[in-house]
């Protein structure tokens, strides 16, 4: 099988650009995504090569242009939307919660809304308060949407490609501090599996559960912990909603030992949901309380000594991974 | 025909010739569109009456008043098109021809109902159309999207028709919309019902504007169009001339419909805010009777007739209302069905 070194926003580009061959019914709209070649630069010649037709500049006007692509979903084709922060979804918030979603059931199962809105997801470097949110507990509330967050290049790729070909609306969270990762994909085309999570390594004493960027950072903990004799297995749940429950539970039950890690905010976010289910599948197993890193209940602040202060850091996962060791 | 109102006087009331635009359609048109109006004031009628029984639940909100403009658009405009309205949807389910019994079985909350049980009385569909939509000016940027996808797949025989009434003017997805549609060309009809009240807040006290179309449209650079939507002909010759404008222009255009709501916002709206004074002479311009009165004159319908059509209707209502009492209740296993597409 040969292979390709890329970065996560060539990554993404070639899964629109496959699934735009594959289907002419798929295209791509948000701010600066054609003529300016994305903010971020996914969407980098693009326009060039699809036209203006498949590949459209909005205006400044997220509750429009979500709410026409839903409408255009509605009537067969499949868009996807840029957000150039998820941030800015807030003020698409009635499209994306009360339409999009609720669609399929509501309307007994008439229209189906295939649309995947796509960008980047919580902090970045040092974007303070208003462009650092992390979406995806407030939006895994709500039924009928698909919540996907990758953390690497072949991930980014397989499931955006199998995100567009889904027929419901999908929520695709990105990083703008992973836009530059490297790593060897194939260069075959791959689909990834929505709604499965990844053992990224198997471990024995204790089931460390994340995902997006934070997982790069538990690798870093696992290693300084594999250096002090702990062998923790890390799971990457690269899909939030569906939440691949079985796969943590499997583990869960082997180590007897779960710490989970996010960069969103504690308070009703992934870790107490995963803390719960935990319970629910893994009571008799569980020989310690599931401990939580989060990001702790603060805006976030703009000086990075601050901002360093309410993420997750290496040392707080390393410190509650001992903790639910009872180290 | 010019409204009493001072504060709807301002407008440029589009108005046709009564005479031509009847003898255009014809007697059987012209009948058939009244049967179909008095069709949906008897399911108006007879669903608040179950209502009141108890027999449907949530929010309910009547078209009754209204029946004139939504019918002359499907009738003017054709089935075939993307058309979608707010929470105030009865009739142009009906008139796009969902069947009162799927309809009273939805209301009911019935497992055959028009959306199996799971919409109500605020979303119901057809094939092209796609709601019902619960959250005021939540179909607007919905619409704006239909018009996308004709444009997108190059489909020119079609427009989409959205439906909101004038509370949705405040809101930003119209003006959003608005701008999207304009900008990019979009084969688009908006129709703003301007039954007066916003719930219970007169238009005047909640937009800087006296003419909603007239006013909104030139910012966009559309067209804005005001029809009394209490008169069927005018109406009729307005979404004719529109469609065909928008087929061959592919751009969007901006209607107020000015309109009399004879009931209150929903059902559970007394109307305590309106004087009965106000509303006896709102339902003097009832816009069945002004059809019939020109039926009439015509002599194409006497009383006899229209009173035989809407007993015909009645009982076709008081069937539907027996259908959906007997229908079977969603089997609580289904549930959680539906939820994702497959």
């Amino acid at each position: 099988m040969s292979t390709q070194t890329i970065e996560v926003r060539e990554a993404l580009r070639q899964a629109l650009d496959e699934e735009m061959e594959r289907d002419p019914n798929v295209f791509v709209m948000g701010e600066e995504v054609a003529e300016y070649n994305g903010a971020y630069k996914v969407t980098k010649g693009m326009l060039d090569k699809w036209g203006p037709k498949r590949i459209i500049d909005t205006p400044i006007s997220e509750l429009g242009f979500a709410g026409l692509g839903i409408g255009a979903a509605l009537c067969g084709l499949r868009p996807v939307v840029e957000f150039m922060s998820f941030n800015f979804s807030f003020v698409a918030a009635d499209q994306l919660i009360s339409t999009a979603p609720k669609m399929y059931y509501m309307s007994g199962n008439r229209f189906s809304c295939p649309i995947v809105f796509r960008g980047p997801n919580g902090a970045a470097a040092q974007v303070s308060s208003q462009h650092s949110h992390c979406v995806e507990s407030i939006y895994s509330n709500i039924p009928g949407l698909i919540i996907i967050s990758p953390s690497t290049a072949y991930d980014y790729k397989g499931l955006l490609k199998s995100a567009i070909r889904n027929n419901n609306p999908v929520l695709f969270l990105e990083n703008e501090l992973s836009y530059g990762d490297k790593m060897d994909i194939p260069t075959e085309e791959y689909l990834v599996p929505i709604g499965k999570a990844k053992v990224v390594k198997e471990g024995t004493d204790l089931t460390l559960v994340t995902h997006s960027r934070m997982v790069q950072l538990c690798e870093k903990a696992v290693k300084e912990l594999a250096k002090q004799g702990i062998n923790v297995e890390l799971i990457d749940l690269r899909t939030i909603k569906p939440l691949d429950i079985a796969t943590v539970a499997q583990s869960v039950r082997k180590t007897n030992h779960c710490v989970t890690v996010e960069e969103g905010h504690i308070f009703a976010g992934i870790g107490a949901e995963l803390g719960f289910q935990i319970m629910e599948h893994c009571f008799d197993y569980l020989d310690a309380p599931v401990e939580r890193v989060a990001q702790k209940e603060t805006p976030m602040p703009y000086s990075k000594v601050l901002e360093r202060e309410t993420l997750p850091t290496v040392d707080r996962v390393i410190y509650s991974c001992k903790k639910a060791l009872n180290l | 025909m010019v409204l009493e109102d001072q504060k709807v006087s301002k407008h440029q009331f589009y108005s046709s010739d009564d005479e031509k635009v009847s003898k255009q359609l014809g007697k059987e048109a012209l009948l058939a569109a009244l049967q179909k109006m008095v069709r949906i004031r008897n399911f108006e009628v007879r669903a608040e009456s179950a209502y009141l029984q108890g027999k449907i639940g949530g929010f309910f909100h009547s078209y009754m008043g209204q029946e004139a403009i939504q019918t002359a658009a499907v009738d003017a405009i054709g089935p075939d098109n993307w058309w979608i309205t707010s929470y105030r949807c009865h009739a142009l389910a009906l008139l796009l021809g969902a069947t009162t019994d799927e309809l009273m079985a939805e209301l009911f909350g019935r497992a055959n109902g028009n959306a199996l049980g799971r919409g109500g009385s605020m979303h119901f569909y057809t094939d092209r159309m796609l709601g019902g939509f619960g959250i005021v000016t939540g179909q607007v940027p919905t619409a704006t999207g239909a018009a996308f996808a004709l444009k997108y797949k190059e489909i020119k025989d079609q427009v989409a028709i959205c439906f909101l009434g004038d509370g949705a003017v405040a809101q930003g997805a119209f003006h959003e919309s608005l701008n999207l549609a304009s900008l990019w060309n979009l084969p688009i009809i908006y129709v703003i019902e301007n039954n007066l009240w916003g719930m219970g807040t007169a238009v005047s006290r909640a937009i800087s504007i006296d003419r909603l179309a007239e006013d909104t449209a030139p910012a966009y650079n559309m067209k804005g169009y005001t029809v009394n939507g209490m008169n069927y002909l005018d109406c009729y010759a307005l979404f004719e001339e529109l469609k065909e404008e928008v087929l061959k222009t592919s751009r969007p255009v901006l209607v107020e419909a000015v309109a009399e709501r004879f009931r209150g916002h929903s059902i559970s709206d007394p109307g305590l805010y309106r004087t009965k004074e106000a509303l006896k002479e709102g339902m003097e311009k009832d816009p069945i009777l002004r059809l019939k009165g020109i039926l009439e004159e015509k002599g194409w319908i006497d009383e006899e007739a229209y009173k035989e059509m809407d007993k015909e209707q009645k009982e076709i209502m008081i069937a539907s209302l027996k259908h959906a009492d007997e229908s079977p209740w969603p089997d609580p296993v289904t549930l959680e069905e539906d939820v994702y597409a497959p």
